[in-house]
């Protein structure tokens, strides 16, 4: 597979839907497989709250493979065989392209808690600068789960001429106020912990790490099912000298300090808010003064909408709700409830009949 | 059911969905000839990919969790092909499909055709050519003949607007007279 590594900087300013705009903006990205002569094989990937660009094939530190890498590749259901891949770090994002870590050119330090409020809308704006740039005119698809999903309906209602299908995967149209709690809960406990300084911690030379930390464990509950770390962990202990912590009993407890541990050690506390809060405000109806149909009318791609059986962070409920008001707006689109046991996260790996049913779409 | 039955039943550009629609076939012949903007309700992962396959747009549902989530979706017309009698209520599927639509096409399966009784008078279930499936194997579950069916229409003041006798090959009898008898199907365009 033929993978490339970019940065894509643009140096018109970036008007962000809250108002604020930025001199100029970067985004990384990773293309897979080959452009054709008429630039007509392209699909996007977006990625959900804590992913990067690295989608698929390994990624730079060499002992992972992308978030997606089940899913892209030679023969798989986004095959780079075929198509042209490309997945783009999302603004306000910690893997390098514009976010709190980076440096604000007018007060010469990081952005921190000062980079504007970022949305949905703002991604996928930022992502049509980039597809400009790459000279693609349409995309054959635009694909994501989880917040990944929600770019790709916006792609579909923002920029009807420019997708030709969207892949809606465990996401929704609306947050609910389960999602918001959750997040919220998560949220306070980054902001409690002595080392944010209200956000400043990189100027104040400090780490909120703890309570990124406790954050991603409670965050990585909500990505699993009940049935699957019944079967994973059941109520076994951990094996003595293998502890992460002396207070941890169950191996749940120290599979999730462990998680917790390493996610803390690469992601930004700010980053962490700042995505949780476009998630939290995401109700794609109220950039169409509160309107549904009005939003969904606009589009002209195919859909795919795809729920999870044992997803309870958006619930089938959620995908049955946006189906239906396709239908109100006499949308094409279709509805598919999976099994998988992997709860929120099954959008990540691929099942036999998953990657059919996304590789018959792509080709349909 | 052969779509060209539903010809004059099915407006041209009109909004429709297909209850039990299989492979999708049925709207994709619709979506051609008539573009119909068709959706589909299936339940087999293998017949929703022939679906999406087909560039006919599917949801997945099981019929028999009922048929709310698609009232008042704005659909003109409802088909249900050979599949009421496959459901684990087919009377409340009867009172619901006229507030998904305006108005529904209803086929069945006539267990009173005569071939059908013949094999019964032999002390057997029904096996042929159009009811492959033996007893312990079929989906039809609920099984009624063309006056059991119109009597339960008459008795929930669903109107027959206009009704097709089908024969055995699939082609429409000329006379409606002792269709009980002599029809394998009943086509039904059904109103309120």
């Amino acid at each position: 597979m033929k993978k490339n590594s970019a940065v894509f900087k643009s140096n018109l300013s970036f008007k962000f839907a809250c108002n604020k705009t930025l001199p100029s903006i970067e985004l990384v990205y990773e293309t897979y497989g080959e452009i054709n002569a008429d630039k007509s094989n392209a699909v996007l990937v977006c990625h959900a709250f804590s992913g990067s660009h690295e989608a698929a094939g390994l990624t730079s530190d060499g002992n992972k493979t992308g978030w997606w890498d089940e899913i892209i590749g030679p023969g798989k259901a986004i095959d780079t065989e075929k198509y042209f891949v490309v997945s783009v770090n999302n603004l306000g994002s910690c893997y390098g392209s514009s976010g709190p870590k980076s440096i604000s050119m007018e007060a010469n330090e990081p952005y921190g808690s000062k980079f504007p409020d970022v949305c949905v809308l703002d991604w996928v704006n930022s992502q049509k600068l980039l597809m400009d740039e790459l000279k693609i005119d349409c995309w054959e698809m635009v694909a994501g789960g989880s917040l990944g999903g929600m770019q790709a309906l916006q792609w579909a209602v923002s920029y009807p001429e420019k997708i030709k299908r969207a892949a809606i995967i465990a996401a929704t149209a609306q947050t609910s106020p389960q999602n918001i709690a959750l997040n919220e809960v998560a949220r306070q406990i980054i902001r409690k912990d002595s080392s944010f300084n209200n956000g400043e911690y990189i100027t104040h030379n400090t780490t909120p790490k703890e309570g990124l930390k406790t954050a991603r464990m409670l965050g990585h509950i909500t990505y699993l099912s009940e049935t699957n770390i019944q079967r994973r962990f059941g109520r076994k202990k951990q094996a003595p000298g293998t502890k992460v912590a002396e207070e941890v009993n169950f191996e749940i407890e120290n599979y999730l300090q462990y998680k917790g541990d390493q996610f803390s050690e690469f992601f930004d506390a700010n980053s962490y808010i700042l995505m949780t809060k476009a998630m939290d405000e995401y109700n794609l109806a109220d950039q169409f003064e509160g309107s549904m149909s009005k939003a969904l009318e606009r589009i002209k791609s195919k859909l795919l909408i795809i729920s999870f059986t044992s997803d309870w962070l958006f619930p089938s409920w959620h995908s049955r709700r946006l189906q239906k008001d396709c239908i109100l707006s006499d949308v094409e689109s279709s509805f598919i409830e999976l099994e998988g046991s992997y709860g929120h996260d099954s959008f990540l790996f691929a099942s036999p009949e998953y990657s059919k049913i996304l590789k018959t779409f792509l080709g349909s | 059911m052969d779509s060209a039955y539903l010809n004059n039943w099915i407006k041209d550009e009109s909004k429709v969905i297909d209850l039990g629609c299989g492979d999708g076939s049925l709207l994709r012949d619709l979506m051609n000839t008539k573009n119909v903007h068709g959706f589909g309700v299936e339940n087999d992962l293998e017949k929703i990919e022939k679906c999406i396959e087909n560039n006919v747009p599917v949801i997945q549902h099981d019929l028999d969790d009922g048929l709310k989530d698609f009232k008042h979706l704005g659909f003109d017309a409802a088909i249900m092909a050979s599949s009421i009698q496959c459901l684990r209520n087919p009377k409340s599927a009867l009172i619901d499909l006229l507030d998904v639509a305006t108005t529904c096409v209803v086929s069945i399966p006539n267990f009173g055709y005569w071939k059908i009784r013949l094999l019964m008078m032999a002390g057997r279930m029904p096996v042929s050519s159009r009811l492959p499936s033996k007893w312990y194997e079929t989906k039809n579950i609920h099984l009624c003949t063309i006056k059991d069916f119109e009597e339960l229409c008459a008795e929930l003041n669903l109107k027959i607007l206009e009704k097709i006798y089908l024969n055995d090959h699939g082609r429409p009898l000329k006379k409606l007279k002792r269709g009980n008898l002599l029809a394998a199907e009943g086509v039904y365009l059904i109103g309120a």
